[in-house]
């Protein structure tokens, strides 16, 4: 990433997309909307020292929502260009018509500018290559698995965010009950904390203790005062929230990390209700998971949920049969029919196996769901905007011939964008992109299309 | 580990008592440049007093604080430092080389001073970033980081970037599709390619098979499309029947030598693809197996091929000695392949029954998984076998037990098909060690790295696609084969290699006893063993070298060194650090 | 610089020079920037580590990780822990088989053990040895790898000593065992190889037992 940012070749247009294409191959014009980000890229120095004081806090995406950020933000610590954005619509300056301006005050190196807009970027160029890969597929239309509704029931992306050492758990697997138990608790920890604070004002104002207040309060000896009605309310609520936070309390210090997974594959796909095509890199990629979960805590079970386990590339077959040897990881084979949920928020899994024949159902402390890769939102617009052809599943056509080839010269696609494949495929097939595109830029004139 | 260790006695000791760096060296002159990248560093380090410190150290003659060294004002001062003072070694203590390194050196050679007298001390992430909260520490931390790059400063000897030209032409080993993909590839950019084919025809593994999946198309007129393409272009010159015969050389400079039936050509190259292929497993004590009632998928293609096959009950046994103890791998391909012919055998005669006896389809991704369906509907049937029961092949039927049923079947049959994995090609072995380029416990090519970078070797200058890296459907090998032809042309377009000169070289000639021991570690094939009029010794290729330090750390005369991190320019960071 | 660049020499040269710690850290395995300068790394800090407890070093004072760019949190419980560790030796010498005089000049004997050729040899074809095998064939685990580098550290180390001392003086081979506190017969072993070598001679007979001393180009460098 770093080089491609660096490389003297490459002239990087992030935050930005395509809205026109004419001509044709060796002589396209292309059209790009680069949109305002707030920030003078070449002034920012991605100090960050903005973050720090916003203070509008908003829902992180890159954690999948299971962490924060602030309106302005960069989408990921590694990111390039290592610059940040600002999300107009948190943003209290831009979006909320209020008066902020902090991030422009702290940003020594005046590269805030509220006053950006979007610019109109003309290009020429002999080739376009598309690799905009792939959506993860939503699993909360499939209403039997529960995601959405049971806490602990995650995605394999947001699985990979919990155990992240610089996710939102640091690579602890707690479960995302708890972590909504937490925040919950720590909304009535504040909650109690501003009550307290005034009550102890009072007090002190007043000069006696809260009990003894109450007790001359309910028995109407405690005379006439503006603040005594505020008092007895504030009083009474601070004692419900803390009778409301003892029980969870005591929830969250029982609570332990999740050590009994359950994978469940082919969530969406080679589903005939969703995606009938194979998502290629699951099988591969909830071992991992599962290996890197007992890694992290070897006491962690996991089990595989699955129809094939389809571990076809150098080492996979090897890595899938050293998941089961050491990592305590069983692989089962039957499509899970149900996941329900008891009184802990422990996900049950309702499948029927196939090798004893019986429907059988198991606890467990977390459900990942292998979901899906599909086609991405934007692909059916983009296509339209290219003139190209999506193919079956609505992923790019091309031709297994010349599997770099769209339905338009000139134009090429790799990666997920054509199907779904695992990340050495993609980095194989993003340089067989690059040679296609290369070819027809030194052969412009007599242009070769289709297959070498 | 941090500075402060139990040994307080040191942090408290002057700080013009040097141990390391002893004397003053003569002519040394360091400037070192303080940054405080706005509020940074400066907000969490006490960057004044860093200066400060910086100018007792040995050599410094110039100390200056900056605002932003990275900004226009920043540079200036160190150009206009590097003349005025007469530096002749600049240190910068901002942030990471990573990103700022580049900068910093050209402008110390638009100064005129040779770029590689300057060194890097990243107090913003190393200090200020991560010791927010022990700014103290994070001080005295930053200081002895300074102390060390000075010391290692006082050593720095300039350096010039290595060039080498590039022999434009390249070198294609293997005539299947993939090599020929390739090839063409390279040839349609205006390169010229030799392309190197073992046996007398083109075409691989391809040619002894009938119809190509998903497509459908013959593999026949694949191959034609293909081997006339090659023959007719100019650029690319072909050799049948060939081998080779030696290698010799490095990126840019390949010195190839080729075998024609005996008669023996030699040519230079600049960029190597392998695309040798691989080989299929026969095989000989497996359920039966005779060749004629029981055969493998490449002798039904065989079959199909001549208009000869004319079974009506065929059972399929897929992972013949694959996914078992001897091999463990996977093949990849072979649940397509019966998937394939499964189709054809319904399409020819929707009478016949097919059944394929697997352990996991590997149908992976959208075609091969709409293939398998396809096949279902077609009436292909699937029974899944466990590894510890397999099935049974009698005369006229199959034996297998039935997971769903939980009973033992008897299916007739009168053709059994094997499908048996690729293995390796029996050549891997000479030509990696010609390449020096390494193989897996397969035997199949290794990749340099699995995931980012799948089509090159560490080795520069030599790439891989198809099955010579691991098996593949025909969309995977024309993939890999351009994206190959990509990598290679990398080099090739740049004409010229500049590398760093950050290199091992061998400082001490006399010292080499050309054992050969760093020979053997180096990732990169960048050491070779020469005869000399010294003797045997060591020779680094510059080009190839990335200048990991593995062989200097393991030669025991200290005959090799790394240039900018030689032993001395370490260990005096060492003592440097150890002194503070 | 990778951790394959680091010279197990240049870890003793840290504690020569005072230092309380030496950590190593370095890619993952398989991850390796250098791709496979790491296992390198690995194995000669893990040399280091074993000369130098052998002549006295409290083994915590040595350690080899591996951490990833991305594992921020890791990297700080990793060097916290080895400096908790560390600290609670206290300064070289304390926790250590030998008080600090003494350990300092066991460590520039473990500096100059730590570039022998043969030391180096197995270092550098540990990896093939244990995967590939030798060239007969023949597959050694780490176990067997770890106890021949044993082995060697152990002549090694005595081998010097035994030349230092005969360097300055003729010395029986009682005499010799007594003052390196080793079995005698093992260093009439060490001895007669030497001798083999031309290395050591006989020096005259003093009652019963034979002395020997140093001889050749080698005596005044050993």
């Amino acid at each position: 990433m770093l080089d491609a940012g660096r490389h003297s070749n490459i002239n990087l247009l992030a935050y930005s997309e395509v809205e026109e294409v004419e001509g044709e191959v060796g002589s396209f014009k292309v059209k790009v909307r680069k949109k305002a980000r707030y920030v003078n890229e070449d002034l920012c120095t991605g100090c960050g020292a903005c973050v720090e004081k916003c203070p509008s806090t908003v829902e992180d995406e890159f954690n999948i929502g299971l962490g924060e950020r602030k309106a302005i933000y960069k989408y990921f610590p590694q990111g390039i260009p290592s610059t940040h954005c600002i999300d107009a619509e948190n943003c209290r300056q831009l979006g909320q018509g209020k008066k902020c301006g902090i991030c422009a005050k702290v940003c020594q190196a005046g590269a805030v500018d509220y006053e950006q807009q979007d610019q109109l970027v003309d290009l020429e160029v002999g080739a376009i290559v598309l690799a905009t890969g792939y959506d993860v597929f939503d699993p909360s239309v499939i209403p039997e698995y529960g995601y959405g509704r049971i806490d602990n029931v995650v995605t394999a992306m947001e699985f990979e965010r919990l155990l992240s050492a610089s996710g939102p758990t640091h690579g602890h697997l707690d479960r995302p009950s708890e972590l909504a138990l937490r925040a919950e608790i720590a909304v009535l920890d504040k909650d109690l904390k501003k009550a307290t604070r005034q009550i102890e004002k009072l007090e002190e104002k007043h000069g006696k203790k809260t009990s003894k207040f109450l007790k001359e309060f309910k028995a109407g000896k405690a005379g006439e005062d503006g603040d005594f009605e505020r008092w007895a309310t504030l009083a009474e609520k601070a004692a419900d929230t803390e009778k409301n936070l003892a029980p969870l309390k005591k929830r969250e210090a029982a609570a332990q990390t999740a050590r009994k997974l359950a994978f469940i594959q082919c969530v969406g796909s080679r589903d005939f209700r969703f995606n009938r095509f194979c998502s290629s890199y699951c099988c591969m990629h909830s071992v991992k998971e599962a290996m890197i979960a007992h890694e992290h805590d070897n006491e962690t079970t996991s089990s595989i949920f699955c129809m094939d386990l389809r571990a076809v590339g150098r080492g996979f077959e090897e890595y899938k049969l050293r998941g089961g040897k050491t990592a305590n990881i069983l692989y089962v084979r039957g499509r899970v029919a149900e996941i329900t949920e008891d009184k802990a928020h422990n996900p049950i899994v309702w499948y029927e196996s196939t090798t004893s024949r019986r429907v059988e159902h198991e606890t467990f402390d977390m459900v990942v769901l292998a979901t899906a890769c599909v086609p991405s939102a934007a692909t059916p617009k983009l296509a339209e905007l290219l003139g190209l052809e999506l193919e079956e599943n609505g992923f790019f056509k091309t031709d297994p011939l010349a599997p770099l080839d769209t339905t338009r010269a000139g134009i090429f696609v790799c990666g997920c964008a054509q199907g779904p494949m695992d990340i050495p495929e993609s980095v194989a097939q993003a340089s067989s992109a690059a040679a296609r595109a290369a070819e027809v830029v030194s052969m412009a004139g007599e242009v070769a299309v289709g297959g070498s | 580990m941090k500075r402060r260790s139990p040994r307080l006695r040191i942090a408290a000791s002057p700080c013009h008592s040097f141990k390391w760096g002893m004397k003053l060296a003569k002519d040394i002159r360091i400037g070192v440049f303080v940054c405080d990248c706005g509020s940074n560093i400066a907000g969490y380090l006490d960057c004044p007093s860093i200066a400060e410190y910086a100018e007792t150290l040995p050599n410094v003659v110039f100390v200056k604080e900056n605002l932003y060294t990275c900004s226009e004002a920043g540079i200036n001062e160190i150009k206009d430092a590097i003349k005025d003072e007469n530096l002749n070694r600049v240190v910068v203590a901002s942030c990471s080389p990573r990103t700022h390194e580049p900068l910093f050196r050209e402008s110390c050679a638009e100064a005129g001073l040779n770029p590689y007298l300057f060194e890097m001390v990243n107090i913003r992430d190393q200090c200020s970033w991560v010791h927010m909260q022990e700014r103290e520490e994070g001080n005295e931390k930053a200081k002895d980081l300074i102390r060390m790059g000075v010391a290692k400063a006082t050593l720095l000897q300039p350096q010039e970037p290595i060039q080498s030209e590039m022999d434009p032409k390249s070198l294609v080993i293997g005539g299947g599709i993939s090599g020929m993909t390739s090839a063409l590839a390279l040839a349609n950019r205006g390169y010229q390619v030799y392309l190197i084919e073992k046996t007398k025809d083109l075409g691989g593994l391809l040619r002894n098979l009938s119809k190509l999946a998903p497509s459908n198309i013959d593999a026949k007129e694949l191959i034609a499309k293909q081997v006339e393409a090659v023959k007719n272009h100019k650029n690319i010159q072909l050799f049948t029947s060939s081998t080779i015969k030696e290698i010799q050389g490095y990126i840019g400079h390949y010195d190839v030598t080729v075998s024609t039936n005996g008669t023996e050509e030699k040519f230079g190259v600049g960029v190597i693809i392998i695309a040798t292929g691989a080989r299929v497993f026969k095989p000989e004590g497996f359920f039966n197996y005779d060749g004629k009632r029981v055969i493998t998928q490449f002798e039904l293609e065989a079959l199909f091929k001549s208009k000869k096959f004319k079974s009506k009950n065929v059972v399929m046994i897929q992972c013949v000695g694959a996914r078992d103890e001897e091999r463990k791998y996977c093949s990849r391909i072979c649940c397509l392949t019966a998937i394939k012919n499964g189709i054809a055998i319904k399409e020819q005669n929707p009478e016949a029954k097919v059944h394929i006896l697997y352990r996991d389809i590997q149908a992976y991704g959208t075609e091969n998984e709409a293939l398998y369906q396809r096949s279902k509907q077609l009436g292909v049937r699937y029974i899944k076998y466990d590894q510890e029961k397999p099935p049974e092949v009698l005369d006229n039927t199959v034996k297998v037990y039935h997971h769903l049923l939980g009973r033992e079947l008897e299916l007739e049959q009168d053709l059994v098909v094997l499908s048996t994995p690729l293995i390796a090609g029996e050549d891997n072995e000479e030509l990696s060690k010609l390449l020096r380029v390494t193989l897996d416990e397969n035997k199949f090519f290794l990749e340099s790295h699995v995931k980012l970078k799948p089509l090159d070797f560490a080795t520069d200058g030599v790439y891989l696609c198809g099955n010579a890296h691991y098996p593949a459907t025909i969309r995977e090998a024309i993939s890999q084969a351009l994206g190959a032809a990509s990598r290679a042309s990398i080099p090739l377009a740049k004409g010229t290699m500049t590398v760093e000169p950050i290199v091992s070289v061998l400082a001490d000639e006399e010292a080499c006893r050309g054992c050969g021991l760093c020979v053997a570690l180096c990732p990169y094939g960048a050491l070779e063993i020469a005869q000399t009029e010294k003797g045997r010794k060591v020779r680094v290729i510059p080009v190839a070298c990335k200048g990991c330090g593995i062989c200097a750390a393991t030669c025991y005369v200290h005959a090799l060194s790394i240039n900018s991190y030689t032993d001395q320019q370490v260990e005096e960071q060492i003592r440097a650090f150890l002194s503070g | 610089m990778c951790t394959g660049r680091v010279d197990p020499t240049m870890i003793a040269e840290a504690f020569i020079n005072d230092a309380d710690g030496v950590m190593v850290v370095g890619c993952h395995f398989g991850d390796c920037h250098y791709i496979t300068g790491n296992v390198q790394g690995q194995i000669k800090v893990g040399l280091a580590e074993r000369v130098l407890t052998y002549v006295g070093l409290s083994p915590k004072r040595v350690s080899f990780d591996q951490c990833s760019s991305a594992e921020g949190e890791r990297f700080v419980k990793l060097v916290t822990d080895f400096n908790q560790g560390v600290r609670e030796l206290g300064p070289l010498g304390n926790g250590d088989g030998l008080p600090a005089p003494e350990l300092k000049e066991k460590l520039s004997i473990a500096k100059t053990i730590l570039a022998k050729e043969k030391l180096r040899w197995v270092v550098g074809k540990f990896t093939v040895f244990v995967t590939e095998g030798n060239k007969y064939g023949e597959v050694f685990t780490d176990h067997e790898m770890w106890r021949t580098l044993d082995t060697i550290v152990m002549d090694e180390v005595a081998t010097h000593q035994i030349m230092r001392e005969l360097g300055q003086e003729a010395v029986a081979v009682k005499d010799l065992a007594a003052r390196l506190k080793l079995p005698a017969p093992d260093v009439l072993r060490y001895v007669l190889a030497l001798q083999r070598r031309e290395l050591v001679d006989l020096d005259g007979v003093e009652g019963n037992s034979p002395r020997y001393k140093a001889v050749g180009p080698t005596a005044q460098v050993a």
